[in-house]
């Protein structure tokens, strides 16, 4: 199916807000969104099943004396079905309480342009290209050792395009691509068991390496085959990406958001200016980063997106807003409105959390470890609490690094302490820098983190 | 809504070569709402159409989704998902065949005391205040208390080529509320979901206010609480947290495809990976509990499926191509989020059964360990490595319980810990929940109050 052409989808929105005015909202806006994707999917060691997604839909945000309101649908070929989403905004709106803290919908300001966003070429891959893809991928993990099974994986492509309209006179369009190729693996030996090794590209211009994919996560399994116990002490830990992005997605970002700080969930409150975090890190929301998988010219409520410092050599220096909380305290938004398509009304969320990278490759951090562990994957990081910080997870599984060089996995190994006092602890930060959702970062050696062991 | 989704099977089996095609047509209607601290965040309705389609060609999957029903988008959507699933074929080793199910004819009305559709949204709005005022007025030390109200109600129309028609109607209530507390710089969090297949009625058993104080003071507990210490101890679990090992710890291992996977189940089909005590099962037709549901979404009936008889692991939960595999039956465990995703292997409402013990017996056996009463997450590996964290807990200190402990969590190995299920009590309850598994699934879990001889807690004291 085609795609929505640009001056369609912005005028689905200008005349759903039109449509708003008319009813009587005071504020409306309305956001239009479209996703096709296509995708080949590794089960079970083999390429076994497809699937071509596509969705749209238009979400409606009106305020009525102070009060919100909000509807979608996704049937947006029939001018009907918008206008009973528009005035089904309007009714709950009239039934809900007025907000005194509403204070209006973004203004109109320009837009910055975003790279490397949008590439023909992932539009352009057939079916057959991403099955061959696939198979690259499953192929090298397969020749790496017998050991090991691909339990599943894929690639996939995607088209995504966001218009958005408001009565100050807001009009955005913006489209993109991602290609995502993946594959999680288990090494079997006997009666054992590895926990899941994975492995991924993930980008918005087509540059995929689908055999270092396989290989990786091959490998990785491989050596978590052996495993022997660490013991119960504190002391020194590499954390990789998976493991920070598990970390900190659970408790320093909601530490960062300003709605949190409002609401007095976040230690952070008050400390604008002070040091919170060792002199190694500085970590920027950078939702405008070219090939970033979360840049975008405007959030989700139509705000431009910037580069907002966080954290600037440990000093804490900014908090996330969207237009409601920084109204509230007399800011602009910082851009960062985050919306799961149109389905939802937008809430404060990072856009691309890059913590800004070091210069020691991994091999020189792993070298200069006498004694501690490297982290790949955690499990439970969202049972953390996510207003004190604190968390106990456990590291699937972690591999013990003695004398410069990584001896052995070990499994079952616990990680307990508080994200806050682990920010402090920071040691090193690497020059190995990766994408991962919204974190952009390297690797991060942390001392004193306590270690329970088996 | 029948001809159009007998057209999609037909198509594909007639027009382009599928070997076995599937329809789902849903249209569904959503009301949402998120109160902070008395103000209502956004009132939010929404209404979905949209078409699931799936089809088996040479033995590989291939699957569509479109939010239409328009007869052209349709058959391209069928025409797409016939040629990529040719296309996958083309390197398979294994083509993928389905256990024979009975073909079914049905339509399945859900009858609420209470449709949450006919519920006004002020009515839903006034629930949820009652909720936020009394945590929120419950202590000074609270600081702030969400409440998300969601309901669900729809029609999913299910036809498949080999006869199969069912429609059936959709009802999901749910709630969660949050609060925070703070004092002397100590943060906490408390959390609680509630949720029903049955009707709006479900806030007559859950009485607002008395759930808005519950949650404050699960929060304004843990402010003197301390930190546990880590190490390997004796605990006494409540059957929430009992809910959410079972789920998490052995549920994921039993769910076919993560069997299949290499999950540590496979090898131990009829095995005893656990003591006496230990009886499991996975149960999609309890009426009205969180995750029941007459038809899965391959139109399988949904069972009452034993995991673990006495120890000994005694089935899996499958849908059509892994009980194929198996040559076991499908247990209806074939669950879609929605029209946009296809169905996968998820849990239903799955517990442990009581015994005999009551709850003194099983804290009086402990010498030096701890009481969890209540989780805050969970997380399992296919190696059988689980994590729970833990939201309320206590010391037990001579077999009496002590003082509160916050942020501690157990974890270890699932065959590990099976085998030290060394009581078991006479209580049962069963929690409402979500599970993510790429999609999110309404779930239940729960049992008895049971003890477990020991387990690594993690805590950081």
């Amino acid at each position: 199916m085609a795609v929505l052409e640009k001056n369609t989808m912005i005028s689905l929105a200008e005349d759903a807000v039109k449509a708003a005015l008319k009813q009587g909202a005071q504020d409306a806006e309305a956001y239009v969104y479209e996703g096709q994707a296509s995708n080949i999917g590794i089960e079970l060691g083999q390429i076994s099943k497809t699937n071509r997604i596509i969705d749209r839909g238009i979400g409606i945000r009106v305020a009525a004396n102070k009060a919100i309101g909000f509807a979608y649908t996704n049937i947006v070929e029939d001018q009907k079905a918008i206008e009973k989403a528009v005035s089904g905004a309007l009714s709950a709106a009239r039934a809900s309480k007025p907000d005194p803290d509403w204070n209006g919908l973004p203004q109109k300001k320009n837009y910055s342009e975003t790279h490397k966003t949008y590439d023909k070429k992932i539009l352009a891959l057939t079916s057959e290209e991403l099955v061959n893809i696939a198979a690259t991928m499953l192929d090298a993990a397969g020749q790496v050792d017998k050991r090991v099974f691909p339990i599943e994986g894929g690639i996939g492509s995607a088209y995504i395009a966001n218009a958005i309209a408001n009565s100050n006179g807001v009009t955005g369009f913006d489209r993109g691509t991602v290609i995502e190729c993946s594959v999680a693996t288990l090494a079997k030996e006997g009666n054992s068991v590895t926990p899941v090794c994975f492995e991924f590209n993930a980008g918005r211009t087509y540059n995929l390496d689908p055999a270092w994919i396989g290989r990786e996560a091959a490998k990785l399994a491989v050596s978590a085959l052996k495993t022997k116990p660490v013991e119960t002490k504190s002391g020194k830990v590499i954390l990789t990406q998976f493991a920070l992005q598990d970390l900190l997605s659970y408790t320093l970002i909601n530490a960062i958001r300003a709605d949190s700080v409002q609401r007095d969930q976040s230690p952070f409150k008050g400390k604008l200016g002070e040091k919170v975090a060792s002199e190694n890190l500085t970590i920027y929301d950078d939702g405008l980063f070219a090939g970033g998988l979360h840049t975008w010219a405007f959030d989700g409520e139509g705000a431009p997106h910037q580069k907002t410092p966080v954290i600037e050599k440990g000093i804490l220096k900014n908090f996330l807003y969207d237009n409601y909380s920084a109204r509230k305290d007399g800011k602009e938004s910082t851009g960062n409105a985050s919306r799961a398509g149109y389905l939802s009304t937008p809430g404060i969320d990072t856009t691309n959390f890059h913590i800004m990278p070091g210069t020691k490759t991994a091999q020189e951090m792993l070298s200069e470890v006498d004694d501690g562990l490297i982290i790949y994957y955690l499990q439970g990081a969202h049972s953390s609490n996510p207003v004190s910080g604190e968390f106990s997870v456990v590291a699937t599984p972690a591999w013990k690094i003695k004398n410069g060089e990584i001896t052995h996995c070990s499994r079952g190994v616990m990680l307990a302490g508080n994200i806050f006092e682990l920010l402090k602890n920071i040691s090193v930060v690497g020059g190995n820098e990766r994408q991962m959702g919204q974190l952009i970062a390297p690797w991060i050696q942390v001392e004193n983190v306590r270690v329970i062991g088996q | 809504m029948k001809d159009l989704i007998a057209k999609i099977t037909n198509t594909a089996t007639q027009k382009f070569g599928a070997k076995y095609a599937e329809a789902r047509a849903q249209k569904l209607y959503k009301t949402s709402l998120t109160l902070k601290e008395e103000r209502v965040e956004a009132a939010k309705q929404g209404i979905e159409n949209g078409v699931a389609i799936r089809v088996l060609v040479n033995g590989a999957w291939g699957f569509a989704s479109v939010g239409s029903f328009d007869d052209a988008i349709l058959e391209s959507a069928v025409s797409d998902a016939c040629r990529m699933a040719k296309l996958a074929s083309a390197r398979l080793k294994t083509p993928i065949k389905l256990a024979n199910t009975k073909v079914v004819n049905d339509r399945v009305i859900s009858k609420p005391k209470k449709n949450p559709a006919d519920i006004q949204m002020e009515e839903k709005i006034k629930t949820a205040l009652s909720i936020n005022k009394a945590s929120l007025g419950f202590d000074k030390r609270i600081k702030s208390c969400s409440v998300d109200y969601f309901d669900l109600t729809g029609t999913s129309t299910f036809a498949n080529s080999e006869g199969t028609f069912i429609e059936q109607d959709k009802l999901y209530v749910w709630s969660r509320i949050t609060a925070s507390a703070a004092s002397e710089g100590v943060f906490t969090f408390s959390r609680e979901e509630i949720g029903s297949t049955a009707g709006y009625e479900l806030f007559d058993t859950q009485v607002p206010e008395v759930l808005g104080v519950k949650v404050a003071k699960l929060a304004i507990e843990q402010l003197n609480a301390k930190s546990p210490k880590g190490g390997k101890f004796p605990v006494v679990l409540g059957p929430n947290v009992v809910g959410v090992f079972v789920h998490e710890a052995f549920g994921h291992l039993a769910e076919a495809d993560l069997a299949l996977s290499g999950g540590v189940l496979d090898s131990n089909l009829g095995k005893k990976i656990g003591s006496d005590l230990v009886t499991f099962y996975d149960d999609g037709t309890i009426e009205g509990a969180f995750g029941a549901f007459k038809y899965d979404d391959e139109g399988v009936p949904s069972h009452k499926t034993l995991l673990i008889k006495d120890g000994v692991v005694t089935g899996l939960m499958h849908n059509r191509e892994t009980a194929q595999k198996f040559n076991a039956q499908p247990t209806g465990n074939a669950r879609a989020e929605d029209f946009r995703v296809e169905p996968i292997i998820r849990m239903r409402c799955t517990y442990m059964a009581p015994k005999d013990q009551s709850f003194e017996e099983l804290v009086k056996g402990v010498k030096a360990g701890y009481y969890f009463k209540s989780f805050r997450g969970g997380q399992a590996n296919l190696d059988g490595t689980f994590q729970v964290g833990i939201q309320e807990g206590y010391e037990i200190v001579n077999g009496e319980l002590g003082s509160a402990v916050r942020n501690a969590s157990i974890s270890g190995s699932t065959l590990e810990t099976l085998h030290k299920v060394d009581g078991v009590g006479k209580d049962f309850m069963l929690d409402p929940g979500r599970c993510g598994k790429g999609q999110t699934a309404f779930i239940s879990d729960g049992g008895p109050h049971i003890r477990i001889s020991e387990v690594v807690v993690g805590g950081s004291a």
